[in-house]
């Protein structure tokens, strides 16, 4: 697990917090918004992944730039004509549009590789356990059986290749395919016996005889109603600044885009701060963690 | 009437006309937005059945398995790309019926995209496997379709082909294309078509090969220990 402070918060405030993310940033398509994205989701994601997130984040790149040539393609709208392809125009507008989509694209790739890492299924299941009991219980039960099967497929391989009916890497895909669905066919057939077992042990235990009261591991402090608090202020002042046309950008036909300047920079002020919550109160725990060790 | 028929009036009469209201006097990405709300609106009555039945414990595990073996499925055939899971959903649907076959389906891709990785798309898979499992109950449960492995299979690759690959692509089209530009979305169709062909083809093997044999495995079940048969069409 990693050190992430934020990961520690109430899963309520993990959840708010990506929806009120992933929501602007799946509408807001004005560029210095989009780059607020893409930085902060790459920081908070390369905070949350190590050096290993450098790797998603490069092999992000190229499919921004495809995103970002394409889009001209289909939509030959805008003024400034760069070339003729297939005798369709390709216009500066329809590629800035594509870049803008591009990077939209890829805030959201980073955004729920971010949320992967920090909401994880415990938390979900803990979150929604009150309102879809039955459907909680459900993905808590195939959260463990996926690995449990996993493990049992391997034996079920391991016990076939010793009685010499494995396939190498060489057989041909036919073999493969009919190998595999016969390891599936045991994989099932066990599962399914141990399911019954499960149901009716569930069952002697007392399962559905009264309402399902749930543990809940995770409390609400006052830093939680505090963070909530300043969360929903700052993105109050993004969609108050946003409806109120500040972060409005058209691109095709012609290029309208809202300047950021004077008042106006406070909205994108707003946006960057949302977005760096999770940045912020990292740094601000590894220097605290820092000056404690000074002391020492 | 019970709670989830009145969820599934307010949801058609009100709350979808309100998002398509709402969507259209959204600017930017709103069709983004609009699609995947009214898909998740559509689920809620079905979560809410099935909640609201208050399933037995022999149900949700059984439920929980099929679900786990479409996932964990694809260690067990070492093909790369090669995807059992909708197959095992339809299964789950033909054997079970309509509503087994929607939840396994839902469960099925809300679940492994927590093994996978979630993304924009995941309401919209959740959706399309879903239905795929549910229309899949529906038609052979209620011998509109024979309970034959050519037919499974037809079937099996008709429903990637025309349902849940399109819908996926829906997804991809209208977060990434800016304007709603026919030549550019039928663009992207035509991209992921061979995708959707690929997959369409792992749906048919699996039902041909495996379809009978599973089906046999879950029926044996059912009877040796008396399973889901008290209630009507299940």
């Amino acid at each position: 697990m990693t050190n992430d402070p934020f990961s520690k918060c109430h899963p309520t405030v993990n959840f708010l917090y990506f929806l009120g993310v992933i929501g602007c940033g799946v509408l807001i398509q004005h560029p210095a918004y989009l780059a607020a994205g893409v930085l902060c989701g790459g920081l908070y994601y390369l905070l949350l992944n190590g050096r290993g997130g450098w790797r998603r984040i490069l092999g992000l790149l190229p499919l921004f730039v495809l995103l970002a040539a394409i889009n001209p393609l289909f939509n030959t709208q805008g003024q400034r004509i760069l070339f003729r392809i297939f005798g369709r125009p390709y216009t500066l507008e329809a590629l800035l549009y594509g870049g803008a989509i591009g990077a939209m694209f890829v805030s959201m790739m980073l955004w729920f590789g971010c949320y992967d890492r920090v909401l994880t299924g415990d938390k979900f299941t803990s979150l929604f356990g009150n309102l879809i009991p039955a459907i909680s219980l459900l993905l808590v039960m195939v959260f463990r059986l996926v690995p449990h099967f996993i493990r049992k497929t391997r034996q079920i391989v391991g016990a076939r290749r010793s009685i010499g009916k494995g396939v190498g890497e060489a057989a041909s895909g036919a073999d493969k395919l009919k190998h595999g669905l016969v390891v599936l066919g045991a994989l099932t057939s066990w599962a399914l016996e141990g399911s019954v077992v499960t149901g009716d042990s569930m069952r002697a235990r007392g399962y559905g005889s009264a309402r399902r009261s749930s543990f809940m591991i995770y409390r609400m402090t006052w830093a939680d109603y505090a963070l909530l608090a300043a969360m929903m202020g700052l993105l109050g002042l993004v969609i108050g600044f946003a409806a109120g046309g500040s972060a409005a950008a058209q691109f095709t036909p012609s290029l309208k885009i809202a300047p950021v300047s004077g008042f106006r920079a406070l909205g994108l002020g707003a946006y960057w701060a949302y977005l760096l919550i999770p940045t912020v109160l990292y740094v601000k725990e590894a220097i605290q963690w820092h000056i404690s060790r000074l002391k020492i | 009437m019970k709670k989830s028929h009145w969820a599934t009036l307010l949801v058609f009469f009100v709350l979808i006309p309100l998002t398509l209201y709402l969507g259209t006097r959204l600017s930017g990405r709103s069709y983004y937005i609009t699609g995947t709300l009214i898909i998740l609106e559509l689920m809620v009555p079905f979560f809410m059945a099935f909640e609201g039945r208050k399933p037995q414990a022999r149900e949700l595990v059984v439920v929980a398995v099929l679900s786990a073996i479409a996932i964990a499925g694809r260690v067990a055939i070492p093909i790369p790309h090669f995807k059992a899971a909708f197959a095992i959903i339809m299964l789950a649907g033909i054997a079970f019926g309509p509503e087994t076959g929607f939840i396994v389906g839902a469960i099925t891709a809300f679940a492994s995209n927590f093994f996978y990785g979630q993304g924009a798309f995941t309401p919209w898979q959740m959706m399309g496997y879903g239905a795929g499992g549910m229309l899949a109950g529906f038609l052979f449960r209620r011998g509109w379709l024979p309970r034959n492995r050519w037919v499974m299979a037809a079937f099996g690759f008709a429903a990637v082909i025309v349902w849940v690959g399109p819908l996926l692509d829906c997804s991809h089209i209208f977060l990434t294309l800016g304007s709603t530009d026919w030549v550019g979305a039928l663009g992207y169709l035509i991209s992921g078509f061979w995708v959707n062909l690929v997959q369409g083809v792992c749906t048919m093997l699996v039902m041909l090969l495996f379809g009978i044999p599973l089906l046999e495995k879950l029926d044996r079940i059912k009877m040796k220990y008396g399973m889901m048969e008290d209630e009507n069409g299940l």
